[in-house]
């Protein structure tokens, strides 16, 4: 799918400190690395993007049309979120979560396309697990394979791999990249810098900081954990 | 699949079977022919017993069983609080409170078909509280908070009630706590249909919503991203179950654990049932629970609240203790 998103004059509701605006466009194949401090707005910024949450200022359009006038379940086929926290539930297995996706997607269901959203995420062998028995990383999988099922334009993982090893971090990155190039725009907020720059796919990086008249700068990739540092440090 | 389908239909053949036991079994001393007959004609003695007396009582209770037990998983899903219930969130202290109110402080006005002062007073007072926790839902992320507010509105309302009680003369007293120990014996055909009517549209809203109720399980802020309508969805669902569970306190007095207790039973029998097929069984359920707690207070004469606190609360008991060894094997 063909798309671009559109940032103009763009202030968010949180932190209320910054008052500088950001101004960008991106094409489908995007990646974008969100970092900065803690507080400073990286979720806030995220869930805007989504339409989840008001824009204090300007707008975000996706193929020229304001994310935040399209109905929830426009927005919902739009972009796809991914929290930190993978929900529990002993109710509902991997292939409900999936199916939900699907339909939420509005791309309304069968069970054979569950089976091809699992079987293209890697994830059928869970099928019939509950997400209870799923430990946090494989869940958290399960979330963004969902995501992937959903969401056509942009996926947007806020600090999905915060409580995952070693291993699940480098695979879950690794999967991100296969994502960007299924032609959406990706969204990353992380705290792993050494994670971005390994996983290689990293288009550009935004860094986010309150108190001065920017709140944002888009720098271009490929993403240098050591440069970020430093840029995080500066502040 | 097969266990679900199965499931409802033992469901079924159970809510029957107790509906008959009900309707053809009591202390008046007749016959069968005399019951078979007077059911279909409606004449004599019997046909007054059965159409006036059985039938809307046991009706009622099918209605108020299935509506708690609905409005109990609306509820627990909604809240996402295994402990939320129309009776733990204060909802049937709101209810009780506006019943006083007519009951004992003379705010009573003149209604018909159904619509007593008492009804009106029990509505009101039920979405009076359904409208305080839809404001200031957002301030429960934790669920102990949700819990202490429906203890507090409890309280709140209770000493009011005390106050009206005080001050109550002893006939509109004695009513009053007769009514507070709940009972199914009070149903009239009007109160039936009003019940029913409502049921009818909170289940209809309740099965078109059940993808939207396992996407809001999956978290608020995942949900939202899959396109669920929050705001739709609270209103809706505290609409919905304050007024099922003001108009089941209006006719039948506060009645405790059924809306609580019931989704879990039906969870232990369907672990891995989704909204769409838990909806079903848990109002079958609830009514088949209805039904027997009436039984008991019809033949062992104990009140329906002592009925249904002996069932629930252990049910409560154990839900806490099986949440504490999740934790441990965690």
């Amino acid at each position: 799918m063909e798309g671009r998103l559109d940032i103009k004059g763009l202030q968010l509701i949180r932190p209320q400190k910054g008052n500088g605006a950001l101004s960008f466009s991106l094409d489908a194949g995007a990646a974008v690395v969100v970092v900065g401090r803690n507080g400073v707005g990286k979720s806030t910024l995220l869930q805007t993007l989504a339409g989840l949450l008001p824009a204090r200022q300007g707008s975000v359009r996706w193929n020229g049309e304001d994310v935040h006038r399209m109905s929830p379940e426009a927005r919902a086929g739009y972009a796809a979120l991914v929290t930190s926290t993978p929900p529990r539930s002993s109710a509902m297995t991997v292939a409900d979560v999936m199916e939900l996706g699907l339909r939420a997607g509005g791309r309304i269901s069968g069970p054979a396309q569950v089976q091809t959203a699992m079987d293209t995420a890697g994830i059928a062998q869970w099928s019939g697990l509950s997400l209870n028995a799923l430990s946090d990383g494989m869940a958290q999988r399960v979330m963004m394979a969902r995501a992937a099922a959903q969401g056509e334009g942009m996926l947007l993982l806020d600090e999905p791999t915060a409580f995952l090893d070693v291993v699940g971090r480098r695979d879950m990155l690794h999967q991100m990249g296969e994502w960007r190039s299924a032609g959406r725009i990706l969204w990353l907020a992380t705290h792993d810098l050494e994670g971005a720059e390994a996983a290689g796919w990293v288009t550009h990086w935004l860094h986010l900081e309150t108190g001065t008249d920017t709140v944002g700068t888009l720098y271009p990739g490929p993403f240098v954990a050591e440069v970020a540092r430093a840029a995080l440090m500066r502040q | 699949m097969i266990s679900q389908r199965l499931w409802t239909l033992l469901l079924v053949a159970l809510v029957v079977l107790l509906f008959g036991v009900g309707l053809f079994s009591g202390p008046a001393d007749l016959s069968w022919s005399e019951q078979s007959s007077a059911l279909l004609t409606g004449e004599g003695v019997a046909g007054t017993i059965l159409w006036r007396l059985r039938l809307p009582r046991l009706f009622m209770a099918v209605l108020s069983g299935s509506a708690l037990a609905m409005s109990g998983l609306l509820m627990q899903t909604y809240f996402r609080n295994a402990l939320a219930g129309p009776s733990v969130l204060g909802v049937t202290s709101g209810a009780t409170l506006g019943v006083a109110l007519v009951s004992l402080g003379g705010w009573a006005v003149g209604l018909t078909w159904g619509w007593t002062s008492a009804v009106v007073g029990a509505l009101l007072g039920a979405w009076g509280v359904m409208v305080l926790l839809g404001t200031v839902v957002s301030w429960f992320r934790s669920r102990t908070a949700l819990l202490i507010f429906g203890l507090m509105v409890g309280y709140l309302t209770g000493a009011m009630v005390t106050v009206l009680q005080a001050g109550a003369e002893a006939q509109a007293l004695q009513a009053f706590v007769v009514w507070g120990m709940g009972s199914f014996g009070q149903s009239t055909w009007s109160g039936v249909g009003v019940l029913a009517l409502l049921f009818a549209w909170a289940s209809f809203w309740t099965f078109r919503m059940t993808a939207v109720l396992d996407m809001w399980t999956l978290g608020r802020l995942t949900a939202r991203s899959m396109g669920v309508n929050e705001k739709q969805l609270t209103w809706g669902v505290l609409g919905a179950t304050g007024a099922l569970a003001g108009l089941v306190t209006a006719w039948c007095g506060p009645i405790a654990f059924l809306g609580l207790a019931t989704p879990h039973l039906v969870r232990i029998v369907l672990p891995k049932a989704r909204h769409r097929g838990l909806l079903v069984p848990v109002m079958l359920t609830g009514s088949a629970l209805a039904l027997v707690s009436d039984l008991a207070v019809r033949f062992a004469g104990i009140p329906l609240n002592a009925v249904l606190s002996m069932m629930g609360a252990p049910v409560v008991l154990w839900l806490l203790l099986k949440k504490r060894s999740n934790q441990a094997n965690h």
